[in-house]
């Protein structure tokens, strides 16, 4: 598959919302105006539709896609919803441009929109029921309460630097108009560490709040981008992907995860080294996440997490800018969890206003999915775009 | 910061659970009524999987898996303090849920029960706690080994 024969033309974010007044549908139907706007393109174009599937608003309805298409007065040649939880929106991206690529459509809309806070019809059929529902396993937060006290076990753990990586986001957040209102103000690192505890030793500001909002991308073959005279998109030019890891084995450490592999093979196909990323836009539903993934990703050796942190400015003007729209965890964690993608996106198009990166060169944009047993997470992806590439 | 260590923690033995078992998951539970614990175990590979699943995890062949009783002693490999409950467990924080290391080399997500959180610590050896639920199954949970 050829990544780089496809163009992200378009990106489009609604403001992240506590909880929508309008319905999952509108919000769609805006991403599309903004997108055709900024695009040029007409809707009649438009021959494919990929949708996140990690909506809990389109839980309950087993057409989301089809149903959507109609709201939308779409007609389409290939129309798909990805279901890989948190990495859904980046494999969304994999998906349509193995599509275009394999020459099943042309132009992709992209659309990432969830009202889960107002309209959660979501219902768990998997190992909760029987295993850890009975022992009141809250979920994320409980198995994140377990994945960091193992992590101190074995590594030892400065809470001090995550609290670092909490400030970074928030910062950014504040600086990022389409966050969360009620996240945009700006926090101390003893705030972080202050903040109460839900599942030790996890706190209140490690978590992600669920918030509502829509985005969307608008793709297509490079070769129809130059035929319409676009000269501004950001293309894939790596991607990995690896669900369940390690599951064939009944023990494994819980510390580790599939980045270790999907991130390798996305740089490796972008012809990236880990020293030439521009900037990081890791999945976070957690802080230590984040840690996770930059041991994984190999920026620094397992269990050095916290001494990279320690080292590094993940400002967006630092080092290593990383979550430059504040991240999930400060912008509210929405749209299908798509914020970290777009605002990669955003930034390689230098639409990145008051906290523009200087070095666009590229973007490396990570998922995480679903929760499961006694392990640390579901899916993993790794996703590097570049401008113009 | 508020310390932890002097929080009384709840046992839960208050929580109603009500527990569906599944076609292949049905052995489980039924031996959970004489206080056994099973555990499947994969023939051809030697090794056991937890929790019961359709098939087994290493060869993919239905036919390799049988269930084995084990004594259920094991160490605690991670555990958390649930201070903000789903509701059927509102009111009922702070408790912990350990992932305890059986000695037969799985993992068991369960209650940690009759402990005070200054001694629970990763490593800490335990023993099955048996809480009785509905219809005469029993609910495996985990207590320290005294």
């Amino acid at each position: 598959m050829s990544l780089r024969d496809s163009a992200i033309v378009a990106f489009a974010e609604t403001k992240v919302m506590e909880k929508s007044d309008r319905d999952v549908w509108e919000l769609d139907a805006e991403v599309l105006d903004a997108l055709l706007e900024r695009s040029g393109f007409e809707k009649a174009e438009i021959d494919g539709l990929v949708m996140a599937g990690f909506g809990l608003t389109a839980a309950g309805e087993s057409f989301w896609a089809q149903v959507t298409a109609d709201q939308l007065g779409l007609e389409l040649d290939y129309c798909d919803q990805v279901h890989i939880g948190g990495c859904s929106a980046t494999g969304s991206v994999a998906r349509a441009a193995a599509a275009i690529d394999a020459g099943l459509c042309t132009t992709v809309l992209l659309l990432f929109a969830d009202t889960g806070v107002a309209e959660n019809n979501r219902g768990d059929r998997s190992f909760r029921r029987e295993w850890t529902d009975p022992y009141g396993v809250f979920g994320p937060p409980d198995a994140f309460g377990l994945l960091t006290r193992r992590y101190e076990h074995q590594y030892g753990l400065d809470y001090e630097m995550l609290g670092k990586l909490a400030v970074t986001q928030r910062a950014h957040a504040v600086l990022n108009e389409n966050a969360c209102e009620k996240l945009r103000r700006p926090i101390t690192i003893d705030d972080y560490l202050n903040s109460r505890m839900i599942a030790d030793p996890i706190r209140l500001l490690d978590c992600v709040m669920r918030c509502d909002a829509a985005s969307g991308l608008l793709m297509t073959s490079r070769r129809r981008a130059r035929e319409k005279g676009i000269d501004k998109f950001v293309t894939p030019i790596g991607y990995g992907e690896r669900t369940n890891f390690q599951g064939g084995e009944n023990f494994v450490d819980v510390t580790r995860s599939g980045h270790e592999v999907c991130g390798k093979r996305a740089l490796a196909q972008a012809g990236l080294a880990l020293k030439d990323v521009a900037s990081f836009h890791p999945y976070d539903d957690f802080i230590i996440a984040i840690m996770l993934q930059l041991e994984a990703f190999g920026f620094c050796g397992r269990g050095q997490g916290v001494q990279f942190i320690r080292e590094m400015n993940f400002a967006f003007d630092g080092d290593l800018p990383l979550n430059t729209g504040g991240g999930q965890i400060s912008a509210g964690q929405a749209a299908c969890c798509s914020h970290n993608l777009i605002e990669a996106v955003r930034q390689l198009m230098g639409e990145g206003g008051a906290r523009q990166v200087r070095n666009t060169a590229n973007a490396l944009v990570s998922g995480i999915g679903w929760i499961n047993y006694s392990r640390n997470w579901g899916t993993s992806s790794a996703l590097v775009l570049a401008p113009n590439a | 910061m508020a310390t932890a260590t002097h929080d009384l923690l709840d046992d839960t033995f208050g929580v109603t659970r009500a527990i569906k078992p599944s076609s292949f998951t049905q052995p489980f539970w039924a031996a959970t009524r004489e206080k056994k614990l099973i555990i499947q175990y994969c023939r051809a590979t030697g090794k056991y999987q937890h929790y019961p699943r359709p098939t087994s995890i290493f060869t993919g062949r239905k036919t390799d898996i049988e269930w084995r009783e084990v004594s259920g002693r094991g160490e605690i490999f991670s555990w958390t303090v649930v201070r903000r409950a789903a509701a059927a467990f509102r009111g009922h924080e702070p408790y912990v849920v350990a992932s305890v290391t059986l000695d037969v080399g799985v993992n068991v997500i369960a209650n940690l029960v009759n402990c005070s959180l200054d001694e629970v610590c990763i490593g800490m050896k335990v023993v099955p706690y048996w809480l009785p639920i509905d219809d005469g199954m029993h609910l495996l949970m985990f207590e320290p080994e005294r």
